[in-house]
């Protein structure tokens, strides 16, 4: 068995990550605009005696040192030594993607070229000389049709033909420049040979032409392998450069650019024809209704509205499945366990926790969905175009846009998402206002207190908190971008992919990755927090409750055994339906006492202060609390403080409404939960993108905005007499 | 008109009478058919004239009887650029400027008011006296500008004239010749200078070559239109037809449009993805649409669609704008 590691490069949108998916069987993402795969994403693949490592680079149109992805990707070629790279290339693309291949070949690595969509740029009418191509660049050349999984086999052996005769093939004709950058270049290659003799780091000619190009990343590497060696090539360099520039008026890195382009205008023309028969661009045609002038931003809006109808009134049904299915559930454990401390520890804290959550599951899946839809189409590059104007009045980017709307579902891949934008400016700004983008954790909480207090009104109540979520969103926007994080904006130029229809298995695919998220995040952090809260809820037991509720509870059970076996003696009817009643009141006081005399309630009585002025009470506020962990546990928390063990939301909907909340304070509540810091997830993802100092601040920033918002909601509510 | 030929020809005998000058009668016939011809003449004009009228007469002659004509203020000498001299009315107090058409040689008088007392009050500025002044404006008459829609060859362009390149009559070799030196349809050149039967020199942007009778008149071109100067700086770029050698802004473009790039500006970060992009010098880029905030605008570049904000485009520079129906 023969390891051969094979790395993809290519544009984003090439259908890079398709072929990937095709050859390694693994699940990915396929996006329509840069960014969505950013990590290098790794699989394997036996073939003919071969164990080959495919590792797929992030999506790149050059490989230049001034983003993260052309970094990645570059270092990961130069550093790790792929045995092979193989380059898909859009075919109706290819002299832009030639630009990008050029530079690859630069690496010294063996090359394969697969000529991706091939069907689509024969149906534009372009036709690609394959064998030119080949022999002019010296490089294997073959035709592919990802997404109906056509060249794949092709792909493969090419690519392992290519790693074997490596060591005595070439890596194929490289960019020549004109006479005087050459010369340039050969006076900095024999220095660089000189000093290095043979045990150069990296391809002498690609370094050459680096320092040529001023090259940072370059130069400190060569200065941390010798200092010296750095200062004499950058004195070398920086007179090659004005040497350069003097000679051609311009910078150097735009001679260069200019001969490579002449270079792929020049094999471009031998190579592609286009037939004069080519059929309607469709494309084309449908961003004349989707951008157009008047047409296009009802329609974008449409879009948006259409989503989230979708993801309530569709969502409704399963949830009211899975709710039967909760509480069919619950009654079943009630059943079978002995009661006891382990019992109580299923049914109030996991099946109770979890149970409140899942309920939502459906909406999440449905969200995203329609975010994996635009993705996959190639709508959400439109709306980026179409929104770009109103970012930047906020100081931010049009493709901010995306991830922001992403934060509607979950901030955590929204954050994530971030890693398109260039400028880390940029990013700081869209990751720090994303959280007010209300995330689908909190919706449950909305629902569950508008629904409560709002009655009908309540759709109209939440979507006020989203536009509010918004509003505060660019407010802070602006206000950081004049304070914080002053400076130039990153260049928003950015392509407008064809439209494409999306296959429905990678829909699936993107929908079934974001849930995954979701679903984890139950499993692992709301399940703890679930179990820690049910924990701090049930210590310290309470020996003496106010009433003797067991007592109780057994005379009521003793009444109707009697009832029962007076009436015929089969045990199997159940029990009237007062007395069941009865004892779920019973229930539901005991554990209340309980849960007031408990840690979480020490907790809660201690904070009672601060969240009185904003009409916030004691349970509330420690829900308010555990949903740091998650928001999902708000609601979770709330079930539990307010003697719910079922998860049956009218249940808590009517616990709620004699606890003394009021419409007012309802609202102050969400107010809060709309503003306050997200969720330990989002935490922690903030931290891994920016630093823990900007983590911290999110924290501290957005808590103080939700108290002094609800504080203001509050009391202007009740000055006004809404109280 | 009339009555003051007869008074200048009572004034001519008197005068002429006093000072005594001789072959009078001869001299009045040449007064008489100068003040006829109400042009500005040239001495061989008025010989020729002479001669149809039944009067032949020296040339010699006649070249001094018009500057007796000019002593004593009956005509007045002109000289236009490289022309012969002309002689024109002198209608004492009736001061006129001219406008000469160099194609057809016509002759245009013109007063202007405000020119002549602009003229005077410059003077007064410099604390000068004018005493008088003469001023001549050299050009195309509107005569010879409606004539001039046709192509025409370049080697009949003149001097300092801007013209576009409309069509090329040669063969093979010739064209090989023409476009090795660069030049393409649709191309401005700026005629530098032109003799006769000889070489001419012409400059296109930066570049001047020196172009052969032969291929030059093989080279059919039409006048560019007035507002076309390579040197006068541009304040708009929003017009209809061809405007070659004429570099607008890619943000001044309007959708519909299309061009050639000839220069990617932008401080590093934004120039570098242009060009990243395909966005270089020489590529043909076509404006889609702009969004319906205004802003970005979408265009169409090496087969694929490009969004950028108006402000990144306004640092790449187009030139060759036309409007189009399809990309």
């Amino acid at each position: 068995m023969k390891n051969v590691t094979m790395a993809l490069a290519g544009n984003p949108n090439s259908g890079k990550t398709t072929i990937f998916n095709n050859l390694t069987g693994a699940r990915q993402k396929v996006g329509n605009w840069p960014g969505v795969t950013v990590e290098k994403k790794e699989g394997t693949l036996k073939r003919d005696g071969y164990h080959l490592k495919i590792v797929d680079l992030p999506g790149t149109y050059s490989l230049t040192p001034f983003s993260i992805e052309e970094i990645a990707a570059r270092d990961f070629i130069l550093d790790e030594k792929p045995d092979v790279v193989v380059n898909i290339i859009d075919a109706a693309n290819l002299e832009r993607s030639l630009y990008l291949a050029m530079q690859i070949m630069e690496l010294d690595r063996p090359v394969v070229f697969a000529l991706n969509m091939a069907d689509l740029a024969r149906s534009k009418g372009i036709s690609i000389d394959a064998e030119r191509l080949s022999m002019l660049l010296d490089v294997p050349v073959i035709f592919t049709v990802g997404n109906r999984d056509q060249g794949m086999d092709e792909l493969v052996e090419t690519a392992i033909q290519a790693a074997e005769s490596f060591p005595m093939g070439t890596s194929g004709r490289k960019v020549k420049y004109n006479r005087e950058i050459e010369s340039l270049i050969s006076e900095l290659k024999t220095v660089l040979q000189e000093n290095f003799q043979g045990h150069h780091p990296h391809p002498v000619r690609w370094t050459a032409i680096k320092l040529l190009e001023s090259d940072q990343v370059v130069k400190k590497s060569l200065e941390e392998l010798s200092p010296e060696l750095e200062k004499e090539m950058t004195q070398l360099a920086a007179r090659s450069r004005f040497r350069l520039e003097t000679i051609f008026h311009d910078d150097p890195e735009i001679v260069l650019t200019d001969d490579r382009y002449g270079f792929i205008a020049g094999i471009v023309k031998e190579v592609v024809t286009l037939s004069p028969r080519k059929r309607a661009d469709m494309s084309r045609n449908i961003d004349l209704v989707l951008t157009n002038r008047f047409l296009g931003f009802p329609i974008f809006i449409f879009f948006i509205w259409a989503m989230f109808q979708l993801t309530f009134s569709l969502g409704a049904y399963p949830m009211g499945w899975i709710e039967s299915g909760v509480s069919f559930l619950s009654g079943r454990l009630d059943l079978l366990l002995a009661p006891g401390l382990l019992k109580d520890l299923f049914l109030d804290g996991i099946v109770a926790g979890i149970g409140s959550v899942i309920v939502f599951l459906p909406n999440i899946l449905i969200l995203f969905f329609c975010i994996a839809l635009f993705e996959d189409t190639g709508y959400m590059a439109r709306t980026a175009f179409l929104m770009d104007r109103v970012m930047h009045m906020v100081g931010l980017h049009g493709k901010s846009f995306i991830p922001m709307l992403m934060g509607f579902g979950c901030n955590v891949p929204a954050i994530m998402a971030t890693r398109s934008l260039e400028n880390r400016k940029d990013r700081i700004l869209t990751i720090l206002i994303t959280p007010f983008m209300s995330c689908s954790a909190r919706l449950p909480v909305y629902i569950i207190l508008a629904g409560t207090f709002f009655g009908s009104r309540a759709g109209s109540v939440i979507f006020g908190l989203y536009f509010t979520g918004i509003v505060v969103a660019i407010a802070s926007g602006r206000l950081f971008r004049s304070t914080l994080l002053r400076g130039q904006d990153a260049p928003f130029v950015m392509e407008l992919p064809p439209y494409r229809v999306p296959m429905l298995k990678s829909l699936m695919i993107h929908m079934w990755d974001r849930s995954k998220m979701f679903l984890k995040k139950m499993g692992g952090v709301i399940l703890v927090g679930s179990i820690i809260i049910w924990a701090l809820s049930t210590f310290p037991r309470l020996e003496n409750y106010s009433m003797d509720y067991e007592g109780d509870i057994e005379r009521i059970n003793n009444q109707a055994e009697i009832a029962l076996s007076g009436a015929g003696g089969d045990g199997s009817g159940g029990m009237p339906q007062e007395m069941v009643a009865k004892i779920s009141e019973l229930e539901r006081l005991r554990s209340q006492e309980q849960v007031e005399h408990s840690f979480i309630g020490g907790m809660g009585r201690a904070m009672e202060p601060l969240f009185a002025p904003l009409g916030i009470d004691w349970r509330s506020g420690v829900a308010l609390v555990t949903g740091l962990v998650a928001k999902e546990v708000v609601v979770s928390t709330m079930g539990v403080l307010y003697g719910i063990g079922d998860g049956e939301s009218d249940a808590l909907k009517a616990a709620l409404k004699k606890s003394g909340m009021t419409p007012l304070t309802a609202l102050s509540m969400m107010v809060f939960v709309l503003l306050y810091v997200p969720c330990l997830a989002t935490i922690f993802a903030i931290w891994r993108e920016t630093s823990a100092g900007w983590a911290c601040f999110n924290l501290l920033y957005t808590t103080s905005m939700a108290w002094v918002a609800s504080f203001l909601l509050y009391q202007g509510g009740v000055i006004l007499g809404f109280g | 008109m009339n009555n003051r030929h007869e008074q200048e020809k009572k004034q001519f005998k008197q005068l002429f009478q006093k000072e005594g000058v001789d072959a009078f009668e001869k001299r009045f016939k040449v007064l008489d058919c100068f003040l006829k011809i109400e042009q500005h003449v040239t001495c061989r004009e008025i010989t020729d004239q002479l001669k149809i009228d039944g009067n032949p007469m020296d040339t010699e002659f006649v070249e001094e009887t018009m500057k007796f004509l000019c002593r004593f203020g009956f005509a007045h000498m002109v000289q236009f650029e490289d022309g012969p001299r002309r002689y024109e009315h002198r209608h004492l107090g009736m001061h006129h400027d001219h406008m000469v058409c160099v194609k057809c040689g016509d002759i245009l008088e013109f007063k202007d008011e405000v020119l002549e007392k602009k003229q005077a009050h410059v003077a007064a500025a410099y604390g000068f006296h004018m005493l008088q002044h003469r001023m001549e404006i050299y050009g195309i008459c509107s005569k010879c500008l409606k004539s001039r829609e046709l192509m025409m060859p370049l080697c009949r362009a003149r001097q300092g004239e801007t013209c576009i390149i409309k069509s090329f009559s040669g063969g093979r070799r010739a064209q090989m010749r023409l476009s090795s030196m660069g030049l393409r349809y649709g191309d401005a050149i700026e005629v530098v200078s032109s003799q006769g039967g000889g070489q001419m020199v012409v400059a296109t942007g930066d570049s001047r070559f020196a172009i052969c009778h032969g291929l030059a008149e093989k080279i059919l071109v039409q006048h560019a239109p007035p507002e076309m100067d390579a040197d006068t700086p541009l304040t708009h770029g929003h017009g209809p037809g061809r405007l070659p050698g004429r570099k607008i802004s890619l943000s001044d473009m309007k959708q519909g449009q299309e061009g050639v790039i000839v220069r990617v500006g932008g401080e590093g970060t934004l120039r570098r993805r242009l060009l990243e992009m395909g966005i270089n010098r020489g590529t043909h880029i076509y404006v889609e649409k702009y969004a319906p905030l205004k802003d970005p605008l979408e265009i169409i570049v090496k087969g694929y669609h490009v969004s950028l904000r108006v402000e990144e485009a306004a640092n790449i520079m187009v030139e060759d704008v036309q409007s189009v129906k399809h990309p």
